[in-house]
């Protein structure tokens, strides 16, 4: 659905931003840009939405050159949220949120329930925040009406420079899980920047990891942790990677290829089958028992894990795919 | 804070203190016998004033406003550096010398007038839209371009508003100024009030000094408060809001 093809950005005429970066995005799909400040990431999708000209190269939308669609009408179909916010400080918050439906000349009804939705979706109360002005919120709640901005008129495309930045722990985790729940329930294609590789591993379909403007690796996060293909991927996501994998699959996923000892006793600790595998290496360590029970979501036993079954796993994951 | 608000405060009391034995000794020795004496004639003299700088004052506001738009468009960023320094150099040259300059051309009378002030006028208006336009926050113009708002709907909704504060303070200053330099349009036989006041001058005659230059006064500050009005009418809730924020905070 979007193709960078050969695309370089070069600043001023000497600062290469971008360079040679290719790689396709299939439509619905969820991909992170990733990488240290300064790799570029921040122009590639500004690249997108034209608002930086494509120095070589091209961005394909839909089998058309970007730079050949009107965009005002383009732009208008892609929700972009900006790295810091920059809400309008004459508008209310309503009127921040409802710029675009506004232009775009919806209906009372429908921009009054939208407003409600999107307001409960990234947890303000609409009827409290409705009239204030942007300077009287929080960074993060700045922050947040960013996203409900860009999500407005429920663009088909989406392109978000670090929307979770400045939010703590428990928003960030609360906002993340709410967006996939929607990008499950609407499949848009979003182009997600993020400086996070615990985000970028929990949201993508695809990792893109960046370095000095180039494009380094792109892949699932799977293979980004498990089958890192340059020296920099490895340092990149940490040492720690074989235990970030973890997240990525549930015990469910294991249980496709390990069968489990069916034999169980009432005693021990349980996880159900869809917790992480990295909650339940957790749970396993923190008893003193080898054996843990799985159950499944109506809490019936399924069998008992042990540590050496989810290395198993993990060796055969890390034997797949890859190469 | 509080230590700074008594200072200010003790200082509006004696402001108002040395304006009430002002206005005491002028009733005493009848000072301002000239208004109620001629009313016709006054009022003759305070319209031809206020036309003048009613006529002089909008045009620049029609002009400066447009004029420091299509300046801070990216297509003209080049001429804005030209075009002010143009303008400054006007004011700098004394306004008299400009004055005489279009008695000069226009010969003498109330038009002459109006050109003069209206090119005095000018430059706080366009310094002001200009400035205004500058500080707009570039992460806004960012957010707004990213979300397909035209050129237009851009300078409509996101630049003027957010200029618009500094806008106004360019025509307040503009023309509370106007209404001072009004008066010299008496010496280019333009009327108004400073006729009463260079009378007073020539003849040492405090009574038609006053009586030109008390309601000359008065005139600047209803001119002023007026300004502020249509400033809180007109400016939004959010900047004004955003504003008073900032300056409690320091
Ligand atoms: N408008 C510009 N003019 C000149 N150089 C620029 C411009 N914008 C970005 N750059 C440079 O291009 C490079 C990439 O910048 P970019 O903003 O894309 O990085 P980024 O990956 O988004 O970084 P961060 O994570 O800090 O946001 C940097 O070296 C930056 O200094
Ligand atoms: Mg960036």
């Amino acid at each position: 659905m979007i193709k960078f093809q050969n695309v370089s950005k070069t600043y001023n005429g000497n600062v290469k931003a971008v360079k040679d970066v290719s790689f396709n995005i299939e439509a619905g799909e969820f991909v992170i840009l990733i990488g240290p400040s300064g790799c570029g990431k921040t122009s590639l999708l500004r690249m997108v939405n034209q608002l930086e000209t494509i120095t070589e190269g091209d961005i394909v939308l839909n089998g058309k050159s970007v730079r050949d669609f009107n965009k005002i009408e383009m732009r208008r179909k892609m929700g972009y949220v900006i790295q810091s916010n920059g809400l309008f400080p004459n508008m209310t918050i309503e009127d921040n949120v409802m710029i675009v439906p506004n232009l775009l000349g919806w209906d009372k009804v429908k921009k009054r329930q939208r407003y409600q939705y999107l307001m409960d979706l990234i947890g303000l109360n609409p009827d409290e925040y409705k009239k204030r002005y942007p300077h009287q919120l929080s960074g993060g709640q700045q922050q947040r009406i960013g996203v409900a901005r860009a999500l407005a008129a429920d663009p088909p495309i989406m392109l978000m420079d670090e929307p979770f930045g400045a939010l703590d722990p428990i928003i960030r985790t609360r906002l993340q899980d709410e967006f996939l729940q929607i990008q499950r329930e609407v499949q848009k294609t979003i182009l997600f920047v993020s400086h996070d590789i615990d985000e970028a591993v929990k949201m993508g379909d695809k990792i893109a990891l960046m370095r000095h403007g180039e494009l380094i690796q792109y892949d699932t996060p799977a293979n980004i942790l498990l089958h890192p293909r340059h020296e920099f991927v490895s340092e990149f996501v940490g040492e720690d990677r074989v235990l970030k994998s973890m997240s990525l699959y549930t015990v469910k996923d294991l249980l496709e290829s390990i069968t489990l000892d069916t034999n169980v006793s009432s005693t021990q600790q349980t996880v159900h089958e869809q917790t992480t595998l990295r909650n339940a290496l957790s749970v396993l360590l923190s008893t003193n028992s080898q054996k843990i029970k799985v159950v499944d979501i109506e809490e019936r036993p399924i069998g008992t894990l042990t540590i050496d079954q989810i290395e198993q796993f993990l060796q055969l994951k890390a034997g797949q795919k890859g190469a | 804070m509080s230590k700074n608000k008594t200072i200010a405060f003790t200082v509006k009391i004696l402001f108002w203190i040395a304006i009430i034995v002002f206005f005491i000794w002028i009733f005493k020795n009848d000072l301002l016998i000239h208004v109620y004496q001629e009313p016709s004639r006054f009022l003759n003299l305070l319209t031809q004033h206020i036309i003048i700088v009613l006529i002089s004052g909008s045009i620049a506001i029609l002009t400066a406003i447009p004029l420091g738009i299509i300046l801070t468009r990216t297509k003209f960023r080049k001429w804005e550096w030209l075009l002010v320094n143009i303008v400054n150099l006007g004011q700098t040259i004394p306004s008299l010398a400009v004055l005489a300059l279009i008695m000069g051309i226009l010969g003498i009378g109330m038009k002459s007038a109006i050109v003069g002030l209206f090119l005095f006028s000018l430059l706080p208006i366009l310094q002001n839209t200009i400035a205004g336009i500058h500080s707009v926050d570039e992460k806004t113009l960012d957010a707004a371009k990213g979300m397909g708002l035209t050129p237009l709907q851009i300078l409509w909704k996101v630049e003027l508003p957010q200029a618009s504060y500094s806008i106004f303070a360019g025509i307040r200053t503009s023309l509370v100024i106007n209404v001072g330099t009004a008066a010299l349009a008496y010496l280019i036989g333009g009327g108004g009030l400073g006729v009463w006041i260079f009378t007073g001058i020539q003849l040492f005659d405090n009574a038609f000094l006053l009586s030109g230059a008390v309601p000359l006064t008065i005139l600047a500050l209803l001119v002023d408060y007026l300004c502020k009005g249509l400033e809180f009418l007109i400016v939004p809730k959010g900047i004004r809001l955003a504003k008073q924020s900032v300056t409690n905070n320091n």
